[in-house]
């Protein structure tokens, strides 16, 4: 049976989950309050928000770059990151722990840093920004995930199948496409998830490499610095319920694994 | 290695070259500027400290004040993800993996959403105030919520917990039941189990948790800018600005590479100080 500190631990467990649910839930609840204040009493539901935001052109504009955005990173961040992987795992060397930290560096800066250093370069050498600028500062952030998650999975990798397949005649790629991609494809599949779910919800590397434009959390951003209507709760939440989505299904194809 | 395998490792050039061109030459070349100067709204090369002797001068309460407040949530969040690990893992039983599943529900669900969510929550006509007035325990709206370190603190705690709780949770799954089990039947007290046994086994995950947090708090711009209103000077949202139309951005440069600095000397003498309390016996 369980005693009094379990039970305070586990309390404190609870009062943790609340904490880190709670901001998300109100986010919900207030997308379908009919006020057009964020507060409580809560007079009454309706999907008039819903109605008004899909009315405005700007919305989906953001909505389809972001599409573009993530779409493209998640193929090109996981087709780069994948073959890297598939070299870094079979290094045996004192240097691979070097070399993560090296592979990890996007992501030890402060976002704020990468997004400047971008923009400062891409000025430099006279790239225009825009959506291709976004894509090349998603891949760059999003690449050290996708490395660590592939690299961990053919850690254990049984290359002996592999070899089977090239000594019965199959070519590399034939020996891929047949034998080692079907094994590790829900890792692979779930590196892309988390991929584009890291690159459906920046907000700051794109804020300084788009340029013009809007992808949602940069359109969110404009509504939270003009104007204070409901619709906001919306663009929100959709930010909130694609990231969520994407990453159940990476956790649902890997199955906690990886 | 076998040399068929050895000669496949043109497969990680496309990775590299993204990493060389769009990750190396750019921060290099940030780097480098910060040593530069800009005249006219133009960069001119130059081989100067002024950039960084002006950011320590002209910047030194900000910085102080952003990483009185960056350290202060990775103390708090650091310490809330290592109880909340802990029982994951030691006391929660078949809840567990739900428990971190709903981890990696609040890990996502977007950054600006929740920022905005803890605007709305904190605000003067927001949902604690509205409830409140509701119940009838005030009767005006709390003015204080909201623009000031607390709210930062609080939005920015709420953004990095499950960032913090990944990494110590992954370092507990590994330390094995049967030790710390043994150490409590040889009549080591609770406290002693957790302080000898395993804190010292995770000391890397908690440096990690503890890295993560200091620096996403010492370098954002979004949180003060929407929460802590305009006497919270935290220094991303002084970066932020040098990159506008008016902009000088070698001294932005110079300004984020003395943040990295600071975050480096800071996590550093951290790291040192767990590496010395909590020592593998």
């Amino acid at each position: 049976m369980s005693d009094l500190p379990t039970i305070l631990l586990r309390l404190f467990a609870v009062v943790i989950v609340v904490f880190m649910l709670t901001p998300l839930l109100v986010l919900v609840l207030f997308c379908f309050s009919e006020r057009s204040l964020v507060t409580f009493p809560i007079t009454g539901f309706t999907l008039d928000w819903f109605e008004k935001l899909f009315e405005r052109p700007a919305f989906w504009d953001a909505l389809q770059n972001s599409l573009i955005v993530t779409g493209t990173v998640g193929v090109v961040s996981t087709l780069l990151g994948t073959s890297a992987a598939m070299v870094l795992a079979r290094i045996r060397s004192r240097y691979v722990g070097p070399i993560m930290l090296l592979i990890m560096l996007p992501i030890m800066l402060p976002p704020l840093v990468l997004g400047v250093a971008l923009l400062t370069y891409f000025s430099t050498v006279e790239v225009r920004l825009g959506l291709f600028t976004v894509i090349l500062a998603h891949i760059v952030f999003t690449q050290p995930f996708v490395i660590l998650i592939v690299q961990a999975r053919m850690i254990g990798f049984d290359y002996r199948i592999v070899h089977g397949a090239r000594d019965l005649g199959a070519s590399h790629l034939k020996a891929f496409v047949t034998v080692t991609f079907p094994i590790i494809r829900p890792t692979i599949i779930g590196a892309a998830m988390v991929a584009m779910a890291l690159s459906v919800d920046d907000f700051i590397v794109t804020f300084f490499t788009i340029g013009g434009g809007n992808t949602l959390p940069t359109f969110l951003w404009g509504m939270l610095r003009m104007d204070v209507n409901p619709t906001i709760n919306i663009v929100a939440m959709l930010i909130m319920l694609l990231t969520v989505v994407v990453s159940l299904v990476a956790l649902r194809v890997t199955r906690w694994r990886g | 290695m076998t040399p068929a395998i050895r000669s496949r490792g043109w497969l990680a050039l496309p990775y590299l070259t993204v990493y060389l061109l769009v990750f190396v030459a750019p921060l290099l070349y940030f780097f480098v500027i910060s040593f530069w100067r800009v005249r006219l709204f133009r960069l001119m090369p130059d081989a100067s400290l002024a950039n960084y002797a002006k950011t320590l001068e002209a910047h030194s309460v900000s910085l102080i004040f952003t990483f009185e407040i960056a350290f202060t949530i990775a103390v708090i969040v650091t310490t809330l993800a290592f109880v909340f690990a802990y029982v994951v893992r030691f006391k929660a039983g078949r809840y567990g993996t739900p428990l971190l599943f709903v981890v990696l529900i609040a890990l996502f669900g977007g950054y600006l959403t929740k920022i905005y969510v803890w605007k709305t929550i904190l605000g003067q006509a927001g949902v604690i105030n509205s409830a409140l007035g509701l119940l009838g325990i005030v009767n005006e709206p709390i003015t204080f919520l909201l623009y000031n370190p607390v709210a930062v603190v609080i939005t920015l705690s709420h953004y990095t917990l499950p960032l913090a709780i990944l990494p110590i949770y992954g370092a507990l799954r590994s330390i094995e039941d049967m030790p710390l089990r043994a150490a409590r039947d040889l009549g080591a007290s609770r406290f002693r189990v957790v302080w000898d046994v395993v804190l010292p086994q995770c000391r890397v995950g908690i440096l990690i948790a503890f890295s993560l947090c200091l620096i996403f708090a010492a370098g954002d711009f979004v949180t003060p800018l929407l929460i802590g209103g305009p006497y919270t000077s935290m220094i991303g949202k002084l970066i932020q600005l040098q990159f506008g139309f008016h902009g000088d951005a070698a001294m932005g440069s110079a300004m984020a590479f003395t943040v990295i600095g600071i975050c480096l000397v800071v996590i550093f003498m951290v790291g040192t100080l767990i590496f010395t309390v909590f020592r593998v016996r």
